[in-house]
């Protein structure tokens, strides 16, 4: 660890993701959904009309689509009241699209930030940073040399001002469009803030750019909306890390992610999840891979009440690749139902998948994946690999992972395990003088070294310092 | 959505206690069947996977108004099986043995499961039930059932008492051809303490025909159930082979085996419940696609929360030999109890170029050698099989397919 990490070190874990700010609203909503509701926030927001008629569109779609019932072992959503969640809040900041001085910001959202380590961060480490709180990015930065090559990193809101045509053409169209799926159209109706990355032709964006979501407010939803445009030839890394603290009533994030990765291209996403526990996330992430194109998922989840999340990568292009490294880490009260699809569209395609989940405490955790050959995929090939720790016999941890081959030209394998924590290899740990607590957390290390080392070195250690708190003196 | 309007004009009460009374069967059974009748109007059809944009396997297609025919079965049967077991025909099996049947009938598959289980329940005309006493090892019992109409409703149940072993082999083949035939098939195991089953089923029904088949065991302590389950015929088969290892340090293996031609559709379903402690499962499924063929196969590995110590392993490998055939696949796993080892594993993909390459360049014609991989590729599950009869004619039965391949 360098020195560079010293903050992360400084600073319990625990404290910088539960504490709590009293509310800052300059706007808020009322509850539910409504088409009041809905042109309250477009209008506050002065959007074009053809962006409010998108949103009208979509909520009709969410009202005419039921909610998912018949999945096999699907988490319990029954908790969740859309219509008792408060679709927008405005924070007050001074100026509408945010800040790009950090000291501009209001002292409360600075401290949140603050404690959450996003500044050093940038300072440190990333090509821009953007910070959404509540429903709007309340701060956004790019580095000069990255503009200077027609790099756009702005939030979602600007870029539908300022870069309508691409907007136009690639919000919610061919990518996820909002009848995908009950939550898709939510967020199509109600989605506010998030990211806007574009990427010119043959331009690599050296250092990762990064989007930090925090949601503060009791009982509000969060729909940030994250467009990745990476054009032929270019090269990106988005970050981004979520979190909320925890409060009585549930919340609801339901965020939207399109990624257009170009003829040879390359787009790593990367996600470190901690919502709050009482929190329902149900995310529609998908990119489309144009040939020779390559897009990376890298996700760790750890926190929420319920997940359903599937990231998914289209292959639409001869020669695409998608690689897909997951973690999910379900304690008490959880439910992580994530996984990933992939749909091999054209031929030499090939995907990996590699999942690894960790239950303990009544958690449940569920790897469920689709992998779809379509007819002409011809040389494609996927490998799928799951592998589920399990530290008690209260928790929980399925594999349902469904394959679909029209192509015989393939090579298509899938394998998962599934055991308890090894007594032997805690034994030798132990017989080294590592105490029990001590060796367990060494073995998960282990576990998850896969995706920490995807990671840039500042979310790796968040992710290890998150996997060690979960962890902490409950260890059976 | 429940299809029970579908056949509901063609089936009676009355058809129902003709068949019953036909069979002499007792008032307990009959009861049993017409609550089965009734129930079909509130009775969904069975599972099917459905994953974004489709169902896997379309029952609703099944026209039940034409397909079922309940007073007009045929066949041609045999039931043979040594001495020391009883090997009985339904008619005989509800004289000799009704404490037997009272005590074992639906209690491991329920008839009010799905509406095909209760359609087959309330209209089964034949069957057979094995019966092995204390100790006994019972070879080699056979059953044939060659299909001769329109619908044919077959239940079977095997009980096994303590420490007696049997090996069954069991065929459905297609005598008379009628334009669509439907079979249907329940069969329960109860698997006494310390006894051992093999189960060996060859399906090689006409390709018209559609196929309904459950066959389910359930182990005392120390009980094994192995089941092959072989299929080449229908044009649709719906299938699920599965044992609940209720007894501690039991154990089963499912082996199945598929050769899918022409537009044939199976959807094979393999599942474990582990209930108990110190259980182990394997599941070993092989199979070919080739045509237009489709296959659609679940396997489950379910671990409860008290089901110490358990080993659960399942293999599933499809070889398509046409571009235009599908192969889906979930294996799945669910985990209860932490005290446990599991793993799955899939792979679907063609024939290895550079097998059939290593092969032509030795001289063998690549038609020859092509056949000779894929017969190849059934060896860990014919390896599996006790009775010489089942392997040697699954052997045979996929030879004769690939030979008739272009």
């Amino acid at each position: 660890m360098s020195s560079d990490q010293d903050h992360l070190k400084e600073t319990d874990t625990e404290a910088r993701f539960e504490f709590k700010k009293d509310e800052n609203a300059a706007v808020k909503s009322d509850k539910g959904l409504t088409e009041e509701v809905i042109r309250m926030i477009s209008e506050d927001k002065d959007e074009p009309d053809w962006m409010l008629e998108r949103r009208l569109r979509a909520l009709e779609q969410y009202q005419n689509m039921p909610m998912p019932s018949d999945w096999p072992g699907m988490p319990d959503l029954s908790e969740l009241d859309v219509e008792e969640i408060i679709p927008y809040i405005r924070p007050d900041v001074d100026k509408r699209e945010g800040v790009d001085d950090w000291t501009e910001l209001p002292d409360d959202i600075k401290d949140t930030f603050d404690k959450l380590g996003i500044p050093e961060a940038e300072k440190n480490a990333l090509s821009g940073v953007g910070a959404q709180y509540e429903s709007e990015v309340v701060y956004q930065n790019m580095q000069e040399q990255w503009e200077e090559k027609g790099v756009i990193f702005c939030n979602m809101d600007k870029a539908v001002q300022e870069h309508p045509e691409l907007v136009k053409e690639h919000f919610m169209t061919t990518c996820v469009p909002p009848s995908d799926n009950k939550f898709a159209a939510l967020h199509g109706a109600v989605w506010s803030g998030g990211s806007f990355v574009y990427v010119p032709e043959d331009v690599t964006v050296e250092m990762p750019v990064q989007a930090y979501f925090r949601m503060n407010s009791e009982g509000m939803g969060q729909f940030e909306h994250t467009l990745i445009i990476a054009e032929e030839g270019s090269e990106v890394h988005y970050i981004e890390g979520c979190s909320a603290p925890k409060y009585g009533t549930h919340n609801l994030h339901s965020g939207g992610v399109e990624v257009f990765v170009g003829e040879d291209a390359h787009v790593q996403y990367s996600t470190v999840q901690n919502w709050s526990k009482n929190t329902f996330n149900l995310n529609t992430k998908r990119a489309i891979c144009e040939a020779g194109g390559t897009m990376e998922w890298v996700s760790g989840s750890m926190g929420s009440k319920a997940t359903m999340l599937y990231p998914c990568t289209i292959l639409k292009g001869r020669g695409a690749t998608d690689t897909h490294i997951t973690i999910a880490f379900a304690g008490e009260g959880q439910d992580i139902d994530t996984g990933a699809k992939v749909y091999h569209n054209a031929p030499d395609t090939s995907s990996t998948i590699e999942s690894k989940s960790i239950s303990k405490d009544g958690g449940r955790t569920n790897y469920r994946g689709l992998v779809h050959i379509a007819d002409g995929a011809e040389n494609s090939s996927t490998a799928v690999e799951c592998d589920a720790l399990m530290f008690d016999n209260e928790s929980t941890s399925d594999t349902m992972p469904y394959m679909e081959i029209e192509e015989s030209k393939v090579d298509v394998a899938h394998e998962a395990t599934v055991g308890k924590i090894g007594d032997e290899d805690i034994f030798y740990l132990q017989s080294r003088g590592l105490d029990d607590d001590d060796a367990k957390k060494m073995i998960v290390a282990g576990f998850i070294e896969p995706i920490t080392e995807e990671l840039p070195i500042e979310y790796a250690v968040e992710l290890n310092r998150l996997i060690e708190l979960e962890m902490e003196g409950s260890l059976g | 959505m429940s299809a029970g309007t579908q056949v509901h004009a063609n089936l009676t009460e009355e058809q129902v206690r003709e068949i019953s009374g036909g069979l002499d069967e007792p008032e307990w059974l009959l009861e049993t069947r017409l609550e089965a009748l009734e129930a079909l109007d509130s009775l969904d059809m069975p599972d099917v996977i459905k994953t974004p944009g489709r169902e896997w396997t379309d029952l609703h297609e099944l026209d039940f108004e034409s397909l079922v025919d309940p007073l007009n079965a045929a066949e041609n049967k045999d039931q043979i099986g040594p001495d020391e077991a009883d090997v009985l025909s339904w008619a005989d099996a509800v004289q000799e043995h009704e404490e037997l049947l009272k005590e074992h009938f639906g209690s491991i598959v329920d008839p009010q499961e799905n509406y095909l289980t209760a359609l087959s329940t309330a209209l089964f005309s034949t069957g057979t039930v094995i019966y092995v006493p204390e100790g006994v090892d019972a070879e080699d019992v056979t059953v044939r059932t060659e299909q001769n109409s329109r619908s044919l409703f077959n239940y079977t149940l095997v009980v096994t008492e303590e420490s007696s072993s049997v090996t069954i082999l069991e065929r459905q083949s297609t005598g008379e051809e009628a334009e669509e035939q439907y079979y249907s098939g329940v069969v329960e195991v109860a698997a006494g303490e310390n006894s051992y089953v093999q189960y060996g089923s060859l399906q090689n029904l006409s390709e018209e025909a559609y196929n309904f088949t459950v066959k389910r065991g359930v182990t005392d302590t120390y009980a094994t159930i192995d089941w092959i389950e072989g299929n080449l015929g229908t044009q649709l088969t719906k299938t699920e082979v599965s044992t609940e290892l209720r007894g501690d340090s039991s154990e089963t293996q499912i082996v199945g085996a598929f050769y899918g031609h022409n537009d044939q559709h199976f959807d094979l379903d393999a599942k474990v419940w582990h209930r108990a402690e110190h259980t182990t499962a394997d599941l070993v499924t092989r199979g070919v696609t080739d045509d237009v063929a489709r296959s659609v196969y679940e396997g489950v590995q379910d671990v409860g929360a008290d089901a110490w110590d358990t080993s659960s392993y399942q293999r599933e490998n499809t070889l398509m030999l046409s571009d235009e055939s599908e192969a889906d696949a979930s294996p799945k796993l669910i985990i209860n109890n932490h005290d446990t080892e599991a793993s799955h594993s899939a792979t679907v993909g063609q024939i290895d170029r550079e097998d059939l390459f290593y092969m032509t360049s030795r001289g063998v014609d690549p038609r020859a050698a092509r056949n000779m991989l894929v017969e190849g590729f059934f060896v860990p599950v014919l390896e599996e099989i006790d009775v010489d009869e089942l392997r040697d004619d699954l052997e045979d039965l996929i030879g004769a397919r690939l030979r008739q391949r272009d």
